[in-house]
């Protein structure tokens, strides 16, 4: 047990730790996380499974690494105890036993004698320091006293409120994956989903994109209502970078779409040997309608958003945005397909129709209608108030550990035959070129006083 | 007067300065550095009107794009270098520094940068926008700072270790200490800016504040490299050389993650 201490207590076992932390955060940036298996395969070959086996590929969820920031935190603690107890020692029971000794072998020292008594030499050496905020300690025997003069010791702290910090933010992280937990809800206008584990609902009153005068994206907006009991108890516009918080939940405003599979369409039918002749459809995909003044009806077997032909050969869409919408007619004559074929929306003339006679018909998608959905995404994460509060102390920490220097000035007064020797010396934890020249500037001030 | 403008005549203006400093540093004129700092000075001058100047075109924060993130980091390193030359007068860091910083002006003007304003998309609009980049670039400018004046501790430590002193340069030990205080500001503002800014807005605008995406990780690499300068520096003593080496390495992660993670890797960061 105490060799596990002492080895869990070493800044090297520290340093290794973060230097292997680090090469692993490297390498996980360079093989993309949690993709399919496929994509391994076509990017690694028959790397890819050991890549699989080894956990390369979802790295920071792997037992290896979170076991890595296990023992690093570990490492943290007992250094950070460890290294406590005397730094407690120093700032709150500070003792006035020093001999000339001890402060001969400080790095930042003065020695001189004074014209003075004793008392005199006292009371300008305490008006010295304490203009400067150091606090004082002293102890005072037969000619001869002793100072302890300090100032910020809250700062040796630094270090240590910096980790404390760290490991509420890990706690965090921990909480966050294991009681965390988050789900999107896909709702149409007018729809409304339980939450999941909570006795409230939330509905979508209205959906709408905002757009820019160039046409590019501004804004996604959902208004959503919180419904308890069936009572709708309140609204709030949910839009990106701005969600709605209730009860630990918060709703994102996290995605859209259109529900492609049924959207209603419009077909303009038009025929080359007769421009007056224009019959305008509309129905639903799936559904068949009469071509009037023709033997023919027809149907939109199905409809694509974004079509594109793979690199396999196949029609399919690119995306669910509406960028390349296209349709799948047939013409039916009785139980047999006539006519089929593809026609798009953005490039009339494009139309790809099959047939087994001469055409004289034309066919025109004009417009596609389908709902649009919202995607909130709802995440309850009881791991964030411990990353805000861990931030704090980070902050705290970084700003005593580099601002505010603990300063230490110990002082003895000897006085013989009516003079005063002073022998001084000081210790900074950090920025010791200040120190020095603040504890140069009290000394000269002490010895040329008059 | 136009914000192209305004850049164009404060990359003179540190070309100019440039210029001065590497005069001053073959002729070994004291009053050569001066006018090289106060030329780059007028340069920020300029500079921080210019990209006043953005903001009130544009109607947004004056980091949006590859060009005016940029823009604003060569002025965020141009401040930085004012404080640090103010405080521990570096005058010799000058010729190298301001050829970082002409090399982001240059960056910035070739025409592989768009440099039209565009309206925001709804993922930056938000105040976070202005609190996490310019926080977070204000630490990486005095990482920059730092990885010049590490690196000329390197050359001058060389020097000395021959024997050879030059009577105007600066000690090795003053450089090392420079290095050191210029992290000291950097740490903490690229701690505020980079991760718990990033946190925050990411977890109002992402719904999550960390999701292991490239950027994030890479912000912790280079958060990870300097608390290994800091570890190794206060608590295991090493100083000079080794710690000169740390440094270097942070700026060059700082540097892959402001712009390799755009270029090579794919994430959620991806908004030039």
């Amino acid at each position: 047990m105490k060799d596990i201490l002492r080895f869990f207590s070493s800044v090297k076992l520290a340093i290794v730790l973060l230097i292997i932390i680090t090469c692993a955060s490297i390498l996980g940036t360079f093989i993309p996380q949690q993709r399919s298996a496929a994509e391994y395969a076509v990017r690694y070959g028959q790397l890819a499974g050991l890549f699989t086996r080894l956990q390369l590929t979802n790295l920071y969820h792997s037992w290896w690494f979170n076991g890595l920031l296990f023992f690093f935190a570990l490492n943290i603690i007992i250094c950070t105890l460890k290294r406590l107890s005397p730094k407690f020692k120093r700032a709150f029971q500070p003792t006035l036993r020093f001999e000339t000794k001890t402060i001969n072998s400080l790095k930042i020292k003065e020695k001189f004698k004074k014209n003075w008594n004793l008392a005199r030499t006292k009371e300008e050496l305490e008006r010295e320091l304490s203009a400067r905020h150091y606090r004082i300690k002293e102890e005072d025997k037969e000619n001869r006293s002793s100072f302890l003069a300090r100032k910020k010791m809250l700062g040796l702290f630094g270090s240590d409120v910096v980790h404390l910090g760290l490991l509420i933010i890990l706690a965090g992280g921990i909480i966050s994956g294991l009681g965390g937990f988050r789900k999107d809800l896909i709702l149409f206008e007018g729809e409304s989903l339980p939450v999941p584990q909570a006795d409230f609902q939330v509905r979508l009153d209205k959906f709408e994109t905002e757009f820019y005068p160039d046409g590019r994206v501004k804004d996604w907006k959902s208004t959503l209502t919180v419904i308890e009991n069936e009572t709708a108890l309140f609204s709030r516009i949910v839009e990106v970078n701005y969600p709605l918080s209730y009860q630990g939940y918060v709703f994102y405003q996290y995605s859209y779409g259109w529900d492609w599979k049924n959207p209603s369409l419009e077909i303009w039918v038009k025929k080359r040997s007769d421009p007056s002749f224009l019959r305008k459809l509309e129905f639903k995909v799936g559904q068949r309608v009469s071509l009037e003044g023709e033997d023919m009806q027809l149907m939109a077997h199905h409809f694509l958003p974004d079509l594109v032909i793979n690199d396999k050969n196949e029609i399919t869409t690119r995306s669910n945005e509406p960028n390349n919408p296209a349709a799948f007619i047939e013409g039916w004559q009785g139980e047999q397909i006539v006519i089929s074929g593809w026609i798009f929306a953005k490039f009339p003339d494009f139309a790809r129709i099959h047939s087994e006679k001469e055409m004289d018909l034309i066919f025109e998608l004009r417009d596609f209608n389908s709902n649009q959905f919202s995607v909130i995404q709802a995440a309850k994460d009881p791991g964030v108030n411990f990353i805000w509060v861990g931030s704090g102390f980070l902050m705290l920490g970084l700003a005593l550990a580099f601002y505010w220097p603990a300063r230490e000035i110990k002082v003895i007064l000897e006085e013989s035959h009516g003079k005063t020797e002073v022998t001084a010396g000081g210790i900074a934890s950090k920025n010791r070129d200040a120190f020095q020249t603040e504890f140069k500037t009290m000394m000269n001030s002490l010895r040329r006083s008059k | 007067m136009s914000e192209s403008t305004l850049f164009l005549i404060t990359f003179i203006f540190y070309i100019l300065a440039a210029f001065f400093y590497f005069s001053f540093f073959f002729a070994k004129k004291e009053n050569l550095a001066k006018t090289g700092f106060r030329t780059a000075f007028m340069g920020l001058i300029i500079h921080t009107a210019a990209l006043i100047l953005r903001t009130i075109e544009s109607g947004h924060a004056p980091f949006t794009n590859m060009y005016e993130s940029l823009s604003f980091l060569a002025w965020s390193a141009i401040l930085a270098y004012v404080i640090i030359e103010g405080k521990f007068r570096i005058r010799k860091a000058g010729p190298y520094f301001m050829l970082i910083v002409i090399a982001l002006m240059a960056l910035a003007s070739s025409p592989l940068m768009p440099k039209e304003a565009n309206p925001l998309v709804p993922a930056l609009q938000s105040y976070w926008l202005w609190l996490h980049v310019s926080v977070t670039l204000l630490g990486e400018a005095f990482f920059a700072v730092a990885f010049i004046t590490s690196i000329m501790y390197l050359a001058a430590d060389s020097r000395e270790k021959k024997g050879k002193t030059k009577k105007s340069g600066i000690s090795s030990e003053k450089l090392d200490s420079i290095s050191y205080r210029c992290i000291a500001i950097g740490f903490p503002l690229f701690t505020l800016g980079g991760l718990i800014f990033g946190m925050i807005w990411a977890y109002y605008a992402w719904g999550s504040y960390w999701s292991w995406d490239p950027k994030e990780v890479w912000s912790l690499i280079t958060w990870f490299v300097f608390a290994l300068y800091l570890h190794t520096r206060i608590v295991m003593g090493w100083k000079g050389r080794r710690s000169a080496a740390v440094s270097i390495l942070g700026f060059l992660a700082a540097l892959f993650t402001y712009f390799g993670v755009n270029y090579l890797l794919v994430g959620l960061h991806s908004y030039a």
